[in-house]
């Protein structure tokens, strides 16, 4: 079956270490898949590469088998696009924008477009200067989807939405994806992509991290840990315990990150009076900050 | 002081090409009549009295000449005299840019959000104007010396300096008319057609007294007060017209300033309430909005229909004094039949066609400028990418970008021509109406040409490119000025656009409209390369 998105060595090099660098993708027919990044990790470089915006340096990226950059007008037929730095349309009303967009596109049922409009609460019917940033993004949004397209490409789609809207978009996406499409969505928001994905790449510094489902991600072995002692701490042995990581000691309190088993840390406690011990699984974020911050900075972040 | 080194960052393009062509000119001026003017003061007089009889044909466009026979007299009215309206141009880019354009793309929002005040903001922007015009015009100053040095013929430096003031006030005022009108409109590409007729309005007021009685609205117009000002002729500085300039330059500052503090950012400073009190959520049914080309058109309808009725009352004064001119000169001394006959304005039609088709390829490329500065900003502003994530391919948004310059254009001739058609009729001026019709409809060949190349420096270089084609209108208006008056060779006067156009009312030039056709074909033809490499939006 012919994959909805497939890039091999996908490069985009501006210099200075900015761009996307040998990035290997494949999002599969159907799926919800994540994109998820901190800012200028190279999330919108590999979107508007799909979207044959710009050019690759090398690689290839291929929609439902078409080359993205040869063949985007073949293309974009099967694509909705929303991007991420919003366009000015000036005194135009959103009715002209999406009539003229549609007249572009050639395949858009005004029906369509007012489901969409109704269903994120937007009135078509002031200029598009007149819009807050919310219903600009709004109007975004419905530009990507009045189409009905096989494949949605979304960048950072709820920006600037209320949690409300936030809902009616999640909508949109399930609703897509039980119609057959496929969902293509960067964000640097967890909640989001808890939400919706199936499946979640993370990129970092312009290259891939990793790429893994949503459970696989959260169910990696790893966990938060807090011990309160009554007496003393056994501090070098906590230290010297494999796999235990970003270890914080507080008057008799430690914390820290378990990856691997319980054994070895349970072994450095023996011997030692515990008032308390408390392990958790890591939220999407804690996992996140562990990809992307050094241990130090994980730790205050996710406290 | 961070925002001043911006403003004058922000003046970094404009001052070098305004330097550059401004420095250019008067150095080519300059040895140009070193090189013609003669040794003998008899060969002088006979120089200045040949410029004189063309000074008065071309009294709507420059000065009225005076002292030919010296190099000051000749810069005055050669070079200084039209130097005006190009320096009115610049103050008109970047007013507009700080009173609108930085306002669009979110920066004005980002300074206030940082404690400036708007009072501060823009009197910075003002300042980095003042500052980067007084340095250009001091450049311009000692090139206008050293130009007279080479030319053997020095002009004392305090006429030079007083010249510069004046241009400076000029450009003041200039600025803070422009910086008004933007207060008026909410967008960069508004401001700039509303300032732009603005002060075509103002110059075209001022040029009319040279032809007629001053209007009343010739004494608004700030050209008007500059060209009171004869200081390289050693008439020194008019006390009143400097002082005039300089109120028209606080004037219109101050009510930019007030109008800027008193409006809502994003605002026109009268801008009524949405007068759609129902939701909607259907799209516009207007079938315009979704043709090919038609939807470009309709989109500037408002914008083509201003430049239509405003240049179709132009056309209507201008070839209202047809009659006026040509009676007048016909009149005058044997030399001046003489001219006319060379020159090929016998008779009310060939003036017609001499006269005011040349104009109104000057209006249409600025028209073309602002076109493709819009297509720059369609570029920077994400509307081109909007454009093309649906499946459009490049090469139609350049297509229809063209066809839909060359429509409006020829809606605007149109118009025009039907004005000018029937001022010459109410005045018993019997026109060919064919030949005035194909003289119409080539001039849409110079805007092709024009928009074309336009289109690929946009594609090339999107920040450079209003400038570059400035440049090439004002080197194509001048060089078509100069050529004959030099007697420089065909191959250089046909490095002008316009005179590639020629004079159709007397005689279709088809090989210089065959060399514009072909270099709107070539220009296209490269856009669509250009524009197939390039990144959206880099």
């Amino acid at each position: 079956m012919t994959e909805a998105i497939e890039t091999h060595g996908y490069t985009k090099d501006f210099g200075s270490g900015r761009g996307i660098f040998d990035l290997d993708l494949t999002v599969k027919d159907g799926e919800v898949f994540g994109f998820l990044g901190p800012n200028g990790a190279g999330k919108t470089t590999t979107i508007r590469l799909l979207m044959g915006m710009i050019h690759p340096t090398r690689g290839s990226g291929r929609i439902f088998g078409l080359d993205a950059d040869a063949d985007a007008v073949a293309v974009k037929k099967k694509v909705g696009y929303c991007p991420g730095e919003l366009p000015q349309w000036g005194g135009w009303r959103g009715t002209e924008i999406v009539a003229y967009v549609a007249g572009l596109r050639g395949d858009v049922e005004d029906a369509d477009v007012s489901l969409i409009a109704e269903r994120l609460d937007l009135d078509l019917g002031r200029k598009y200067r007149e819009y807050s940033h919310g219903n600009k993004q709004k109007l975004a949004l419905v530009l990507a989807f009045m189409s009905r397209p096989r494949l949605v490409i979304l960048d950072e789609p709820t920006s600037g939405l209320d949690p409300l809207h936030q809902q009616a978009f999640y909508g949109l996406v399930r609703d897509a994806r039980s119609g057959g499409a496929t969902v293509f969505l960067s964000s640097h928001v967890l909640s989001e992509v808890e939400h919706v994905c199936d499946r979640i790449a993370i990129v970092r510094d312009g290259k891939l991290v990793t790429v893994s489902t949503l459970d696989q991600l959260v169910g990696m072995r790893a966990y938060r840990i807090e011990i309160d002692f009554a007496d003393s701490v056994p501090i070098d042995r906590l230290r010297a315990t494999p796999g235990f990581e970003q270890v914080q000691v507080t008057g008799q309190r430690v914390t820290g990150m378990l990856r691997g088993t319980f054994e070895p840390l349970l072994a450095a406690v023996s011997g030692h009076r515990v008032t308390a011990f408390t392990s958790r699984e890591p939220s999407l974020e804690e996992i996140f900050l562990t990809y992307y911050s050094d241990p130090a900075k994980a730790v205050a972040a996710a406290r | 002081m961070t925002l001043l080194r911006l403003a004058l960052r922000y003046q970094r393009t404009g001052f070098i090409a305004m330097s550059v062509i401004a420095g250019i000119g008067v150095l080519a001026n300059a040895l140009g009549f070193a090189e013609i003017v003669g040794d003998s003061p008899a060969d002088r007089a006979a120089f200045a009295a040949q410029m004189e009889l063309l000074g008065k044909q071309l009294s709507v466009l420059l000065p009225v000449p005076s002292h030919l026979d010296t190099l000051a007299g000749y810069l005055h009215w050669r070079w200084f005299g039209s130097l005006g309206l190009v320096f009115a141009f610049w103050a008109l880019m970047t007013a507009t840019g700080a009173g609108r354009g930085d306002e669009e793309r979110g920066f004005v929002e980002t300074w206030l959000a940082t404690g400036v005040g708007r009072l501060r903001y823009l009197a910075t922007r003002v300042a980095g104007f003042a500052i980067a015009a007084a340095a250009s015009l001091a450049l311009l100053g000692a090139m206008t010396a050293l130009a007279a040095q080479l030319a053997k013929e020095p002009i004392a430096i305090d006429r030079i300096v007083l010249e510069m003031a004046s241009l400076f006030a000029l450009m003041l005022a200039a600025y803070g008319i422009a910086l008004f009108v933007s207060q008026l409109v909410t967008t960069r590409r508004g401001a700039l057609g509303l300032g732009g007729i603005v002060l075509l309005v103002l110059y075209l007021a001022n040029a009319a007294t040279r032809v007629g009685d001053p209007s009343p609205l010739a004494r608004l117009s700030p050209f008007w007060y500059h060209e009171r000002n004869r200081p390289l002729l050693g008439e020194g500085l008019d006390a009143g017209a400097m002082l005039a300039m300089t109120a028209i330059a606080l004037v219109f500052t101050l009510l930019s300033v007030v109008a800027f503090v008193r409006r809502d950012l994003g605002s026109a400073l009268l801008s009524g309430r949405s007068a759609t009190a129902r939701r909607v959520t259907r799209p516009a049914r207007n079938p315009l909005l979704r043709a090919p080309v038609l939807a470009l058109l309709w989109q500037q309808r408002v914008w083509i229909f201003g430049w239509a009725i405003g240049l179709a009352v132009f056309a209507f004064f201008i070839v209202g004094l047809t009659k006026t001119i040509v009676d007048s000169m016909a009149a005058g001394p044997p030399l001046m039949r003489l001219y006319l006959e060379r020159a090929g304005l016998v008779g009310y039609s060939a003036f017609i066609g001499g006269i005011w088709f040349s104009m109104l390829i000057l209006l249409l490329s600025i028209y073309t400028v602002a076109q493709v500065a819009g297509w720059s900003a369609d570029d920077a502003e994400g509307r081109l990418a909007t454009i093309l994530s649906a499946p459009v391919s490049r090469a139609r948004v350049v297509i229809e970008r063209l066809l839909s310059l060359v429509l409006a254009c020829g809606i605007v001739v149109a118009v025009t021509s039907l004005a000018a058609y029937v001022a010459a009729s109410g005045q018993g001026i019997d026109l060919d109406v064919p030949r005035f019709a194909l003289a119409s409809a080539l001039i849409l060949t110079v805007v092709f040409a024009l928009g074309a190349a336009g289109h690929l420096v946009a594609a090339w270089r999107p920040r450079v490119a209003v400038v570059a084609l400035s440049a090439v209108a004002i080197w194509s208006y001048f060089l078509q000025q100069l050529a004959p008056l030099f007697g420089w060779p065909d191959a250089v006067k046909n490095s002008s656009l316009y005179a590639l156009y020629g004079m159709p009312m007397t005689g279709v030039n088809w090989s210089g409209i065959a060399t514009l056709i072909g270099i709107g074909i070539v220009g296209t033809v490269l856009t669509l390369r250009a524009v197939q490499t390039r990144d959206v939006g880099a």
